[in-house]
């Protein structure tokens, strides 16, 4: 899954450089107008519901010069943390002993596919009536939408090691051990990647319904505080902080990625 | 060097579909110590698989595989095999695939390093050590194979057609290469192959075997004086080898019209 749209890459890899120049142009020209237009069109509706961009950047500014926003941040970035690596830990150990252990497999499996597949909001409510609404409540949320597509990735990747790679350990002598070491799991890496990329999507979605439900905390915390007051300008600023956010940690994780996969 | 008896080597499974195969029935082929074997056959006839048995990748249904008079029971450090297709684990450098070799066979670190730079030197690849095996050719990468094998130094040298991927060109040089190898080594080689006149090439002696199920046709001795490296063109055009050439064509397909 690529979220690079795959139109826009020049199609005459002969000028690449004038191509790339152009499109940067288009980019910004689009990025200009789509927000000329919020700030045009915004400021004749009711200005209670509707923000317009220079509305927001003095919100942000605001918010910035209280420490909110970068209280609410970190909140927020160590729920994420501690559920992200979490979910990555048990997914990778639950996955492993799936993709070596059939029985582990023919038992859990069922449950995996079906949790993977339901809305796990639907959860959420009876979660909290178990766990309260504090950071261990935020944390478990967030690692229980995160962990089945590491599972279900490390799963596939441990399963589709070829064959003749697990010969190759086996000529040689190589034990169980060490096949697993140094043939498995290198060869699961890629599959595992992905299933982080999934998993850090999926997470910073738990993140903010965590927040929306429970702790009244964090980014999350935010949006519904202002949205509640009518202050729609600073309700803006955390959806934009979330958008970077999203976007730096999906590219994180893939240059993790490419430096793992560099052999490819 | 090593002797190698195999006797009775069955091998039988079931298919998908249910039915019994027969890959391999009573196998029996005594090789000498440093002997080249090569193995033809038509597709199918339990070359690969017997091979596999005697390296330790598969399990044998009846028959005993012995080395110098003891029998095997799995893969062990006085058998080196080289792949089909090649064998290399992509993540890891030319250096490190043979590496991984040296560790399976619990080679100190130490003594490693000098190992694998001998190993690339004697396959004319020591300047590849650190490249990974996407940016080798096919023939390289066959090298690196063969590097690996020899890293662990075996006594005996299971080769599963190794050069089966590769273009002619490439094939003959290898071919050289190995001719040159195994008269300077002395090893006990079995080879696997499909191509006819590689097996002569190689030789000491040629095992035939026929389709289904798989057995030994007819073994020929090659009349053809070592050392034969760097010989290639001269015994291609030789009557010799024209003659092995014409007894291995009547065999094979004499078995092909039978069947």
């Amino acid at each position: 899954m690529s979220t690079q749209p795959t139109t826009s890459q020049p199609t005459l890899p002969a000028r690449p450089r004038r191509g790339l120049g152009r499109d940067s142009m288009v980019r910004i020209a689009t990025a200009v107008i789509i927000i000329g237009l919020w700030e045009f069109f915004g400021r004749q509706a009711n200005p209670l519901l509707v923000a317009v961009p220079t509305d927001v950047l003095v919100a942000t500014w605001d918010l910035a010069k209280t420490g909110e926003l970068f209280a609410a941040t970190g909140q927020s970035m160590l729920a994420f943390g501690v559920g992200f690596a979490v979910a990555a830990a048990i997914g990778m150990l639950i996955g492993v002993l799936m993709g070596v252990n059939r029985t582990v497999e023919v038992a859990l499996d069922p449950y995996i596919n079906a949790l993977y597949s339901m809305p796990l909001i639907a959860l959420v409510p009876i979660l909290m009536l178990w766990v309260g609404i504090g950071f261990t409540a935020k944390v478990i949320i967030i690692a229980l939408f995160a962990v089945f597509p590491v599972i279900i990735n490390t799963l596939a990747g441990v399963r589709n090691v070829e064959k003749n790679y697990l010969d190759i350990g086996k000529a040689f002598g190589a034990g169980a051990w060490m096949s697993f070491c140094r043939i498995v799991l290198p060869s699961a890496t890629p599959y595992i990647a992905s299933g982080m990329r999934l998993a850090v999507s999926r997470g910073i979605i738990a993140m903010i319904v965590a927040e929306f439900l429970t702790s009244i905390a964090g980014l999350g915390g935010l949006i519904i505080n202002y949205t509640n007051q009518f202050e729609t300008a600073k309700a803006f600023v955390p959806v934009f902080v979330l958008a970077i956010i999203g976007n730096v940690l999906t590219a994180i994780v893939r240059v993790v990625e490419d430096r793992l996969g560099a052999w490819r | 060097m090593k002797t190698l008896s195999i006797s009775g080597l069955s091998k039988t499974f079931v298919d998908r579909q249910g039915r019994t195969v027969e890959a391999l029935a009573g196998f029996d082929l005594d090789v000498a110590a440093g002997e080249f074997i090569t193995i033809v056959g038509p597709s199918g006839c339990g070359k690969t698989t017997m091979l596999r048995i005697v390296q330790g990748l598969e399990e044998r249904t009846a028959g005993s595989v012995k080395i110098d008079g003891r029998e095997i029971t799995g893969p062990g450090p006085e058998r080196g095999f080289v792949f089909q297709q090649y064998g290399l684990l992509p993540w890891l450098t030319a250096a490190r695939n043979i590496a991984f070799a040296l560790d399976a066979r619990r080679v100190p670190k130490a003594e490693q390093k000098e190992r694998i730079r001998t190993a690339l030197e004697t396959v004319g690849l020591a300047a590849f050590a650190d490249h990974y095996p996407r940016q080798m050719s096919g023939g390289m990468q066959q090298r690196i194979g063969i590097a690996r094998a020899l890293a662990v130094d075996p006594a005996i040298l299971l080769l599963d057609e190794p050069f089966g991927a590769l273009d002619a060109l490439t094939r003959e040089i290898l071919q050289n290469e190995m001719l040159a190898l195994s008269e300077r080594m002395a090893k006990t080689i079995m080879f696997v192959t499909h191509s006819i006149d590689e097996a002569i090439m190689l030789a000491d002696r040629v095992v035939v075997m026929s389709a289904r199920p798989g057995r030994i046709a007819t073994i020929i001795d090659i009349d053809i004086p070592r050392p034969r490296a760097g010989r290639g063109e001269e015994i291609r055009e030789s009557p010799a080898f024209a003659h092995h050439r014409r007894q291995l064509w009547e065999h094979l397909m004499a078995r092909e019209v039978a069947a």
